[in-house]
């Protein structure tokens, strides 16, 4: 079986160093950290409780995967940012450039290193995350989702990073605009909800006309990382999903809106994430492009 | 091998290749000669794939290497003037990396690496980490690696910068090594005198032009003319301009008290004959030689940095 050279090469370069030891000593202080605290602010919150403490003991899990979510999502454009743009600081880029290679495969084994490395550190902290399931009160079957929303988180912000590392020259400014893109996605996926229920409120105030509350503009909020990620935890912990409850806060939402279709059972998670693997793929390509010399583009002859 | 035709490009208003046509055959050793800012590099780098010209062909074996980016390729051998290596990777696995780049097995790669190893005399550092390796060793690595997926063309930007007069000797013998082998290598240096010693063709770039290209000795002979003579004499000077002017086709170049240049279109018999009569009418002719140009003069000459070098050029061309 032909494995993509790239990964091969980094996994292999990237295992000698002691970087990856301490990273993951790093990552599992965090998580260890975190546990602890979370213990022990479940422990206090119970001690004049009659409640079951077990049964609080299940909130470990969302804390314990949300922690190590934003951190895959904080270092894996970190990495990737600076794959492309380390390769020209290195001058080896010229030379991948002129091998066998396609543009496209090798963004694809940098983008796949990076997910190989964050998924290490993610099974890495199992023995962490396995306390959650100790206790009981988890199915088996949340690990392996938590797995899956991982892997995803690693793809769409190695896509990231990586796009940014074709755009720019130097790693630093492929870090900082990758956090910029971040918060396109975080902000404006969010921006035409709340600016479409201001303009309704302030028209209804002045009684130009009856409020509209637009929930269809929340549509945007399938391509916004931190819906997706409560849309998942709340679905985990309740059964029920977060957007359906959000979107008919004013009760108003008919059925006939789109909305109440895309947020019934799981179709927001279902779509959401079929978008989410869509715009890492442009991204993908459009990296690809990028970084290609030879761009499909007429030459007098 | 290698047909250029009519490629252009410029960086925005600046012309870096300016109408370049060039023709190299299969298994020329063929140096690249330019001041800095020639357009040299920007030639290799449009050769090898990493730049689109904005006019032009550039064909390799036949193949259009601006249609056919995947079968170029396989085709081209490319060593960077400057160029990084990996941390933690030993010599090996560099090598094993490169070669499956080009999907080559392992079996194939490890026979293969071994073989250009030794081509290159690094077989004893196989297990080294390429990082640790000097600078000279790292240099005959990366012409190792970029032979690993046998190319037929081997294009060298530079590869002599920065190496110790050692490690440059080594280099040499290698490349000429390689071209006993049927290699077709193209490289370009400001060290005048290594390309003399190496290459069979050259191509003089100057603003991005070629000024000159071919065979060594036929560039030469277009800029300084096949029939130079050089006579040297203690006395009777005006005797023997007067001899000599009685020659057929002989001009005279220049007359200096101890010395008289001189072209002409004479068979080496009349020359015996004209030097001949020279001794005979009491000149004192101490010595005679046809004029030997190097690749410095005709680098200073063709590029226009000696007196006459232009119009030299420009009678050769035509």
């Amino acid at each position: 079986m032909w494995l993509n050279p790239i990964v091969k090469r980094d996994v292999r370069v990237q295992s000698r160093s002691m970087k990856i030891c301490w990273g993951v000593f790093a990552y599992e202080l965090i998580l260890s950290f975190v546990f602890f605290v979370a213990m022990m602010v479940i422990e206090q919150g119970n001690r004049y409780s009659t409640n079951n403490i077990y049964s609080a003991l299940v909130w470990l899990y969302p804390v314990l995967a949300v922690t190590q979510l934003i951190i895959l999502g904080i270092v894996v454009p970190v990495r990737t940012a600076s794959s492309i743009s380390g390769e020209k600081e290195r001058q080896t880029f010229d030379i991948m450039m002129t091998t066998g290679m396609t543009p496209f495969s090798i963004i694809l084994g940098k983008v796949m290193t990076a997910v190989v490395q964050s998924m290490f550190f993610v099974v890495a902290s199992m023995p962490v995350m396995a306390l959650c399931f100790v206790i009981g009160g988890m199915s088996i079957s949340y690990l392996f989702w938590f797995l899956g929303v991982a892997l995803l988180v690693s793809v769409f912000s190695a896509s990231i990073g990586i796009l940014c590392s074709s755009l720019c020259k130097r790693s630093i400014s492929a870090v900082i605009m990758s956090y910029v893109f971040y918060i396109v996605f975080f902000v404006g996926t969010a921006a035409p909800f709340f600016i479409y229920a201001i303009v309704e409120a302030r028209r209804s105030y002045q009684g130009m006309a009856p409020y509209n509350h637009g929930e269809n503009t929340a549509l945007f909020f399938l391509l916004n990382p931190a819906v997706y990620l409560i849309e998942f935890f709340v679905k985990v912990m309740s059964g029920e999903s977060f957007v359906s409850i959000f979107s008919n806060l004013t009760g108003t939402v008919q059925k006939k809106e789109l909305i109440s279709y895309v947020a019934s059972g799981n179709w927001w998670m279902i779509i959401s994430t079929v978008l989410f693997l869509a715009v890492s793929f442009s991204f993908l390509l459009l990296a690809a492009r990028r970084i290609n010399p030879i761009k499909k583009r007429k030459v007098k002859v | 091998m290698l047909q250029i035709d009519h490629l252009y490009k410029n960086y925005g208003k600046f012309q870096a290749v300016n109408d370049l046509t060039l023709h190299i055959p299969k298994g020329d050793l063929f140096g690249f000669v330019g001041p800095n800012g020639a357009g040299k590099t920007t030639t290799i780098r449009m050769v090898c794939g990493l730049m689109l010209p904005a006019a032009g062909g550039i064909m390799i074996n036949g193949v259009n290497a601006l249609l056919h980016q995947k079968e170029i390729k396989k085709q081209i051998g490319y060593v960077p003037d400057f160029f990084g290596v990996y941390d933690n990777l030993k010599v090996k696995e560099y090598m094993d990396f490169y070669g499956s780049m080009y999907r080559m097995s392992s079996r194939e790669i490890e026979r293969i690496s071994d073989d250009l190893l030794e081509l290159v005399n690094l077989s004893d550092k196989k297990e080294v980490f390429v990082d640790t390796l000097s600078r000279g060793m790292k240099q005959r690595l990366c012409v190792a690696r970029a032979l690993i997926h046998n190319p037929a063309l081997l294009v060298l930007d530079e590869p002599n910068s920065g190496l110790d007069p050692r490690a440059r000797v080594e280099m040499k013998e290698l490349l000429l090594n390689l071209q006993s082998m049927g290699k077709t290598i193209v490289i370009s240096s400001h060290i005048l005198s290594e390309l003399s010693e190496m290459c069979n063709s050259i191509g003089i770039m100057d603003h991005g032009n070629l000024m000159a290209a071919g065979r060594i000795e036929e560039v030469m002979e277009g800029v300084f003319g096949s029939n130079q003579l050089i006579i040297t004499l203690d006395s009777g000077r005006e005797t023997a301009i007067r001899v000599a002017m009685e020659y057929p086709g002989v001009k005279i170049s220049s007359a200096g008290e101890q010395e008289i240049r001189l072209s002409h279109t004479m068979t080496k018999e009349e020359i015996a004959k004209m030097i001949g009569a020279m001794i005979a009418n009491d000149v004192v002719v101490t010595g005679f030689h046809k004029q030997e140009g190097n690749l410095e003069t005709l680098f200073m000459r063709v590029t226009g940095k000696e007196e006459g070098g232009q119009e030299h050029v420009a009678e050769s061309n035509r």
